[in-house]
């Protein structure tokens, strides 16, 4: 059934939207996490972002002869991209991982404001799929309904 | 007449499997609203059906059970077509989902789905009430 499909569709949105969020939560929670600069040993925290893709519909034998072209399956993140931006270096001699020689930090270059409004795009997708979710339900009890 | 097989009753159950169809992949629309280079799908129905009914285009008539009619295919073939809209992009990443579009669309398929069901369970409870006198 069709409907339990788009179930599981908007679930996917929710499931890629959600994962975001943890993502940026981490982000924002790693601000501080300093490192040495030029020490590949100890470095900060990189920025990590998803990449979205749309799950296509496996085309089958059974439903090639149908003339429906078949919509996808939903979202997924296919890879989880730790981003490589220059660290903000700080002045700092006293910090344990200050570089002996020239005493500055390496801060992780992160937005703040730049994760907010990732923050709020991934919020609004993930009501949005709920809302889905919820119009799709309503469907079914009406399906179930029927007849009474 | 023939319980649930008549035109009306047809209409209303292509209907709904439109209505299903259409929330498939509205809800495939909203889940990849963040994806790169993704677009947007959209349910073709109406305009199938308003050519199966005959309006709109010249209907060959037919006299014999063995003609084949020409132009309107009739109801038995009546599928919604999904359509991929490639033209438009709204963001620069090339994704071409309108949140608000597709949010009208959702309410308005919604509703219409209710509609074939009433419509469909009311016909069922005008039969119940013929076959039972009361």
């Amino acid at each position: 059934m069709a409907l339990f499909e788009s179930f599981g569709i908007s679930a996917s949105g929710m499931a890629a939207n959600r994962f975001w969020s943890d993502l940026i939560a981490n982000n924002v929670a790693n601000i501080n996490s300093s490192g040495t600069p030029g020490d590949p040993a100890n470095q900060p925290y990189r920025r990590q972002v998803p990449v979205f893709n749309e799950i296509l519909r496996q085309q089958t034998g059974a439903r090639q002869k149908s003339t429906v072209q078949a919509p996808g399956k939903g979202v997924q993140v296919s890879q989880l991209v730790h981003v490589d931006s220059e660290p903000t270096l700080i002045y700092d001699p006293g910090h344990p991982d200050a570089d002996p020689q020239t005493g500055y930090v390496a801060y992780p270059n992160i937005n703040i404001l730049n994760e907010m409004v990732n923050l709020i795009s991934a919020t609004r997708a993930y009501q949005s799929n709920v809302t889905v979710l919820e119009a799709a339900k309503s469907m079914a009890v009406a399906a179930l309904d029927m007849g009474r | 007449m023939e319980f649930f097989r008549d035109t009306i009753s047809t209409i209303l159950a292509k209907q709904m499997d439109a209505c299903t169809l259409r929330q498939k992949v509205i809800a495939n629309n909203v889940a990849n609203v963040n994806t790169p280079g993704f677009k947007k799908s959209r349910v073709n129905f109406q305009q199938h059906l308003r050519e199966a009914l005959g309006s709109g285009s010249f209907a060959m008539r037919t006299t014999n059970v063995r003609h084949i009619a020409a132009g309107p295919s009739g109801l038995d073939n009546l599928v919604p077509e999904v359509v991929l809209e490639k033209s438009t992009a709204m963001k620069a990443s090339g994704n071409n989902v309108d949140i608000d579009e597709e949010m009208v669309n959702l309410v308005s398929n919604t509703l219409l789905y209710r509609l074939a069901t009433r419509v469909r369970s009311d016909r069922a409870n005008t039969m119940s009430y013929v076959i039972k006198g009361r």
